[in-house]
């Protein structure tokens, strides 16, 4: 039987309860989106640095520059590098420009985000998507870059990286650990195309199942503030990623409810947990119930995968994901993986 | 749409209270029961009051839901006091059964964390409630102070008015509407939930404690974009205490910050009002009807 129609006769049949009908007819619009994916670089193109939160000077900005450099790019160094308004990386009309120039510039393929913070929102409804949208470019980031993932996502359905930024590349390649090293190439394997794949560390408290779906997520804080704008994001029928720092307990309890209470949750093909850096809960006030718990009770009801310990966050283990891409997360009593699909 | 008033309270009225959220030694809720007893009226306290939670909560969300629905179906009890706030409303508020209460409505009277009662009770059930000073307010001799006696005659039902000094930053007006409003952390996290503020043709109050000045720029800005201040008809800017700060200052000061985000609208804007986690907190009915007059000499809001 035709899905839609299918709808259309439930739906006349309950007559004037149309909430139902709506919801499911959403559903089936989705199923006809088109995700698009901006074209993976090659050597001699061109990355651009930018800071559309907080501030970075050129100083910290050499050692990505020496290595991206190494991976055959050229880097166009944005105005608002060694740009500084308080904590933001240049006013919002020099943060705006910068982005705007790097994201008109048809030689630039790619814009790395120097750093997070805080300041992207500040500007998000500024933005002139119109040459983007004819041509788009993969957008890199993460932490208060999530409001630009799930801006872009939502509105344009065009994939971008969420990883590591200009401030994470280690400032000596030689010395550095494995896992820096591991993590700041999947940025280039994220940007030349190859396909991603990742293995989380078991967790008991995982939920197995196998799911395919459109990756979507970022940081939960700035997920929560998106919620009833224009840069909400889009969870139905997709695979979700969260990660957050700094939050104590009571408040990544809130924002979890505030995820299940918009309906985010609800509808989801898998759950990833990425890493939770929690802020102690203050003597005498002990929340009482872990993160896994906290995120567990909340999805009870769901049959779901879900995956804790995924190497995403703020973190030293935090790989590159191509958000607005399909994935397959497959979670097992003896791995737990994510696939980019074909 | 008029919102429907609970009956106001008369001597020998029995006001029940409840820790909805935070846990709450009852040593500390002492002054706040003999200052109602001493206004004539009787107090049942719920379990979540005296209970030996060695947790964050006053209760297991269970507990602290029975408690209150107890409080909400007793048609004995006139009036519902939270004791304190803290975090928890929000876990329960899906499960509370309001059928009794719509249909027997009486004050539920709290601020902080009981905005999620507030905005939900308001947006889904048109009733009216109080945003006023719980428990812990009438400790170290304050029970006695205009902020406190200001929730006596709410809920004995003088009409409020309530003044206040200008500020610079004011813009002035003069308008009517219903009065909505709370803590702007939770204002902001029930954006897009069942509980979610309408604020169109409201005057709206926000207050806030101890967020980092970087937040209150984004919660507003979340409120500004999923349009919360597109029709409203007043602003009332309460106490924003104890902020902090990042490593790298924001470089603004609070009321900047919200100075910046709301001035290009046009209704008038009403800074320093005395509703704040602070001494300061006037007690205020939630989806009554209000005039927010802002001129050079005087803000004053009033019931009418």
């Amino acid at each position: 039987m035709n899905r839609k129609n299918f709808l259309g006769t439930t739906a006349a049949l309950i007559g004037g309860v149309t909430i139902p009908f709506k919801k499911s007819f959403a559903e089936g619009e989705n199923e006809k989106i088109i995700y698009r994916k901006p074209a993976y670089l090659k050597a001699g193109d061109v990355v651009g640095i930018t800071a559309p939160a907080g501030p970075i000077t050129p100083e910290e900005i050499q050692p990505a520059i020496q290595v991206m450099k190494s991976w055959g790019y050229e880097i166009q160094v944005g105005d608002t590098i060694g740009k500084k308004d308080f904590n933001l990386g240049g006013t919002d009309d020099e943060r705006l420009n910068d982005f705007q120039k790097l994201l008109d510039d048809p030689k630039v393929k790619a814009i790395m985000c120097a750093r997070g913070g805080y300041g992207s929102i500040r500007i998000v409804d500024r933005i002139n998507w119109t040459k983007f949208r004819s041509k788009p470019k993969w957008i890199i980031g993460f932490s208060d870059i999530t409001v630009l993932h799930c801006h872009i996502h939502s509105n344009f359905h065009t994939a971008s990286i969420h990883s590591k930024m200009i401030n994470s590349f280690p400032d000596n390649w030689n010395t550095a650990e494995p896992i820096q090293i591991e993590t700041i190439i999947s940025i280039q394997d994220a940007l030349s195309g190859r396909k991603m794949k990742y293995s989380a560390e078991l967790n008991a408290q995982n939920k197995f199942g196998t799911a395919e779906g459109i990756l979507v997520g970022g940081n939960l804080k700035t997920i929560e503030t998106l919620s009833g704008t224009a840069s909400d994001i889009k969870t139905e029928g997709k695979i979700l990623f969260i990660e957050d720092t700094g939050e104590y307990l009571y408040s990544i309890d809130r924002m979890f409810w505030n995820l299940k209470r918009t309906g985010k949750l609800k509808n989801l093909k898998g759950l990833i947990i990425g890493g939770f850096k929690v802020k102690p809960d203050d003597p005498g006030e002990e929340f009482g119930k872990t993160v896994e718990e906290i995120v567990l009770e909340k999805i009870k009801n769901y049959k779901y995968p879900v995956c804790f310990n995924f190497p995403v966050g703020h973190q030293k283990n935090n790989f590159a994901l191509k958000c607005g891409v399909k994935h397959r997360l497959s979670v097992k009593e003896n791995e737990a993986t994510l696939i980019e699909m074909i | 749409m008029k919102a429907i008033i609970p009956p106001y309270l008369e001597k020998g009225d029995t006001i029940g209270i409840v820790a909805p959220a935070g846990f709450m030694p009852i040593e500390k809720m002492q002054t706040c029961i003999e200052t109602l007893d001493s206004w004539g009226y009787n107090i049942r306290l719920g379990e979540t009051t005296h209970s030996n939670s060695q947790n964050y909560f006053s209760a297991p969300d269970e507990q602290r839901l029975n408690d209150l629905q107890q409080m909400l179906d007793d048609r004995n009890v006139k009036a519902v006091l939270c004791a304190r706030g803290g975090y928890g409303t929000g876990r329960i508020i899906d499960q509370i059964n309001f059928k009794k209460f719509r249909k027997h409505p009486k004050w539920v009277i709290g601020f902080s964390d009981i905005t999620v009662l507030h905005s939900h009770i308001f947006s889904n059930y048109k009733i009216a409630s109080l945003h006023a000073p719980m428990a812990a307010a009438f400790n170290d001799g304050e029970f006695n102070n205009p902020y406190i006696l200001s929730l006596k005659d709410a809920i004995e039902g003088k009409p409020s008015h309530y003044e206040c000094a200008p500020h610079s930053f004011n813009k002035n007006g003069e308008v009517k509407g219903q009065l909505v409003g709370g803590n702007l952390s939770l204002v902001a996290h029930l954006i897009g939930t069942d509980s979610d503020l309408k604020t169109k043709d409201k005057i709206l109050f926000l207050e806030d404690v101890g967020e980092y000045l970087y937040n209150v720029d984004r919660l507003l800005l979340q409120l500004k974009r999923s349009g919360k201040f597109d029709k409203l008809a007043g602003l009332i800017i309460g106490g924003f205490t104890d902020n902090k700060d990042t490593e790298r200052p924001f470089g603004k000061s609070v009321y900047d910050i919200i100075y910046e985000q709301v001035n290009d609208f046009d209704f008038p804007v009403c800074y320093g009002f005395p509703v704040s986690h602070e001494k300061e907190n006037y007690a205020l009915k939630i989806g009554a009807k209000y005039k927010l007059a802002v001129n050079n000499e005087v803000s004053v809001l009033q019931e009418i």
